[in-house]
This record gives C-alpha cells, sequence and structure tokens, in this order.
C-alpha cells in the first residue's frame, strides 16, 4: 500500500505528460487550434544556437578548402573564361527566345508563368528523428517565408516550406513519407502525381497511362499542385518494374542531390497560374 | 542556497539537453550516417537508468521529445509521447535489473531503439493516413538504428559511467 502511495505522484506525472502530447497530436490532426506558434517559438530558440555551430563547421571547411583551391587555379581559370564567353552567346540567342514568347504569351492572352520571388537560405540542420526526412533553413517569416513556399535548387525541386518560424523554417524534402508533388513526364508529358518513400528515391503513385515509361524519363513539375512553380526538374526514372495494383513500380531519384544541400532558394511569391483569358480565348 | 543548487542543477539539465538536440540535427546534416543515431534517446534512456527518481525521466524524455519534433517535419508530440513512456520504462527498468552491466544495456538499448521506431511510426500513419511509410519498408532502418545506437550507447554510457566514478 504504502508503494502504491509513493508511486502515485510518478503515475500523476506520466499521465499528465501523456495527455498532453496527446491533445497536442489531436489538436494538429483536427486542425482546431493552430500551435505553429509553439513550434516557431522553440524554432527560433534553438536554430541561433544551430546557425552558430554551422557558422563555426562551414568556417573551419572554407578556410582549408580556399588553401587548397589554389592548386591548379590558373588552368581552371582558362578554362571558365571559355565557358564564359560561350554562355554569353548562348544567353544572347535565349533573349531574343524570350521576348518572342512574352510577344506569342500577350498575343494569346496567357499570364507570366516564371518563377516568382525568390530568397536564397542557407541549410544549417536536417531532421533529428530518423521517420521524417526535412532540413532547417536560415530563413523565415522575417524574410517573407511563409507555409507552403516552394524550395528548389539550379538541379532541381527540394521541398516545401511546412513551418515557418521568424527567422528559421523547417522544409519537408521531396523524399519524406509524407510528400507528393504533381509531375509530367518528359518526353510524351504524361501527368502524374509522384511520392517520397521516406528513402533517397520517390515512388510513381499515379499516371494516365505508364505504358510509356522507361529508365532515364525525365519528370518535371506540372504546377498542378499549387505548390511548385511548372517546369522545373523533379528526378529521372531509375527503375520500371512490374505491375503492382493498377500501375507499375516506377521509382525516381530526385535531380537535386539532397544528401549535400548548402544553399537553396525559397519561392516566396508564387507565380501566377497559367489561365487563358475567356475574354480572348479563340472560337472553336 | 539549496533553492540556488536546484536551479543550477535544473539549468544544466536544460543545456544538455537543448546540446543533444541540436548537435544531433547538425550532425546528421554534416554526416549521413548520424541519421541511424537517436541521441535523444541515448540521453533520455541513460538518465532513466542513472538518476532513480522517474519523474525527472519522463519530463527529460518529454522535452527532447517536443525539441526533437520542433526541427523536425514530425507532428508536434509525436516524439515527445514516445520518449516519455521510454524515460518512464528506463527509469522502471533501472530500479529493478542490474542497468549498469553491458549485457543489459545491450538488450535494453537495442529493444527502446526498436520501440521509439515502431511507436513514431505507428502515431505517423494514424494521424497522416496518407504517408507513404510502411513497417516492412522501415524495419531494415530500425535495425540498423537500434545497432548503431546500441554500440553509441555502450561506448558514451561507459565513458559517462568513468567520468562519474573518477569525480566521486
Amino acid at each position: 500500500m504504502a508503494t502504491i502511495a509513493s508511486k502515485k505522484p510518478v503515475w500523476v506525472t506520466l499521465g499528465v505528460a501523456l495527455l498532453l502530447h496527446t491533445m497536442l497530436i489531436s489538436l494538429q490532426t483536427s486542425r482546431r487550434f493552430d500551435t505553429s506558434f509553439f513550434r516557431g517559438w522553440i524554432l527560433d530558440s534553438l536554430s541561433p544556437l544551430e546557425k552558430l555551430v554551422d557558422r563555426t563547421f562551414h568556417g573551419t571547411g572554407s578556410i582549408l578548402d580556399r588553401y587548397l583551391a589554389l592548386i591548379g587555379v590558373h588552368d581552371e581559370n582558362a578554362r571558365l573564361r571559355a565557358e564564359v564567353d560561350d554562355l554569353k552567346m548562348q544567353l544572347a540567342m535565349q533573349k531574343e527566345e524570350i521576348l518572342e514568347a512574352d510577344r506569342l504569351r500577350k498575343f494569346v492572352g496567357l499570364e507570366d508563368s516564371r518563377l516568382g520571388k525568390p530568397v536564397v537560405a542557407r541549410v544549417i540542420g536536417r531532421d533529428p528523428t530518423q521517420s521524417h526526412q526535412s532540413v532547417t533553413i536560415d530563413k523565415g517569416r522575417a524574410h517573407g517565408i511563409r507555409p507552403d513556399a516552394a524550395v528548389i535548387t539550379p538541379e532541381g525541386i527540394v521541398g516545401r516550406v511546412i513551418y515557418a518560424g521568424n527567422y528559421s523554417s523547417i522544409v519537408q524534402l521531396i523524399v519524406d513519407s509524407q510528400s507528393g508533388v504533381g509531375i509530367l513526364v518528359l518526353p510524351n508529358r504524361r501527368m502524374g502525381i509522384i511520392k517520397g518513400s521516406g528513402s533517397a528515391e520517390l515512388d510513381l503513385d499515379y499516371i494516365d497511362d505508364d505504358s510509356e515509361l522507361k529508365e532515364g524519363d525525365l519528370m518535371i513539375t506540372s504546377g498542378d499542385d499549387r505548390i511548385y512553380p511548372k517546369g522545373l526538374p523533379v528526378g529521372k526514372i531509375t527503375s520500371v518494374g512490374p505491375r503492382r495494383g493498377l500501375f507499375k513500380t516506377v521509382r525516381i531519384r530526385p535531380t537535386a542531390d539532397l544528401g549535400r544541400l548548402e544553399e537553396v532558394l525559397c519561392v516566396v511569391e508564387k507565380p501566377k497560374t497559367i489561365e487563358m483569358n475567356p475574354m480572348e480565348r479563340p472560337a472553336p | 542556497m539549496p533553492h540556488f543548487k536546484t536551479f543550477q542543477i535544473a539549468g544544466k539539465f536544460i543545456i544538455s539537453m537543448v546540446a543533444v538536440v541540436v548537435i544531433q540535427g547538425i550532425l546528421a546534416y554534416r554526416f549521413q550516417v548520424v541519421r541511424y543515431f537517436d541521441l535523444p534517446l541515448l540521453c533520455t534512456v541513460y538518465y532513466g537508468f542513472t538518476l532513480g527518481n522517474p519523474i525527472a525521466s519522463i519530463l527529460m524524455g518529454s522535452s527532447l521529445g517536443i525539441m526533437q519534433d520542433s526541427l523536425s517535419a514530425a507532428v508536434l508530440g509525436t516524439n515527445g509521447l514516445s520518449k516519455t513512456l521510454i524515460g518512464f520504462i528506463a527509469a522502471s527498468a533501472g530500479s529493478k535489473f542490474a542497468v549498469d552491466q553491458p549485457i543489459t544495456r545491450i538488450f535494453a538499448l537495442f529493444l527502446f531503439t526498436l520501440a521509439d521506431g515502431l511507436l513514431v511510426t505507428m502515431i505517423t500513419q494514424a494521424v497522416s493516413p496518407a504517408s507513404n511509410a510502411t513497417y516492412g519498408g522501415t524495419l531494415g532502418g530500425w535495425l540498423l538504428s537500434a545497432t548503431f545506437n546500441t554500440l553509441l550507447g555502450l561506448v558514451l554510457l561507459g565513458y559517462h559511467d568513468r567520468l562519474n566514478n573518477a569525480t566521486t
């Protein structure tokens, strides 16, 4: 009897702690109560420490890198100059093509579909749990970042912001098991949806027609999910397996190297969706 | 004066808990293999074993879990719930078994890591059925994580024991 009485505070503490966590989970699931302030508060309290440690790591690494980079710098300089000349030529040609596309877009009444306003952010940490795939970036609401902002690199899409603190945010990677992206398969432009698998690759979840899919096919964003701007690279098909259920088993490797992210772009102002102006729609 | 000492001990615990979660996040970003380790879990189990105070273990597990959730894409409370239970079970086991023996620690660390993975996946699937994670798909990850955690835990707990013995 005495043992039960002496253990009473332990059971009460355990009960209260479990109840609090269950309530927290339940409130978020039912969306009856916004818990983002609580997460944002902890995120903003911990992220300065993360930034400090990251800068220390990065600073030490870059001093070493700068010394090593001096080896072979002359040859690399010459190669880069040639590359710059080549790119200048390509740029001049593409400027003409952009002007032509703008003229045609106005002519058929389409709105501008280019990328929204980007903010450069630095990755300062990774998900401290194994069950999810996310990274912490050093930009938040103070820099214009809001939940559902698309996060990209020049190689391809990275993920979307799921929680934005004042000075840091959590980005859910596209390989997270709860992530999904609307895609178009090139070259036949079949529409589909791919989902993260929790590993380094993605799975095909839905597609119009999977008969023509083959290894190496590139997938780009369709823009239908209203998160990622249209036309950005997502990944390449690495394997097409036998049919399981309605569709073939298709594995996709992201084009962006999600294991070595350093700087990313956050699209803080979404581009306008492409919609035909009904007043200017050509008669059938 | 006793109040000052209590605050000092509480302060030390808070600083070490924050450090453990932040270090886990930064090391996991720099070194891919660190994703298989769970430093907050090791911290919860160790203090559960050695503090001899179940209430402190429950609070520690709870705080570490909620901090982990805040820096993660997980639903807030997922790891908190799991680590609260683990803190309590570790404290109960600490008073019943000889947890300073390596063989007990191996079993305990392995089982606690598997239990944590299972609990977190179950809660995640319960709150977001659209999740693509499967028990079969993550089993390999759990086993690898349990092995890595057990090895690291043995080294860290052994080192901490020696440090404690040297100072007392």
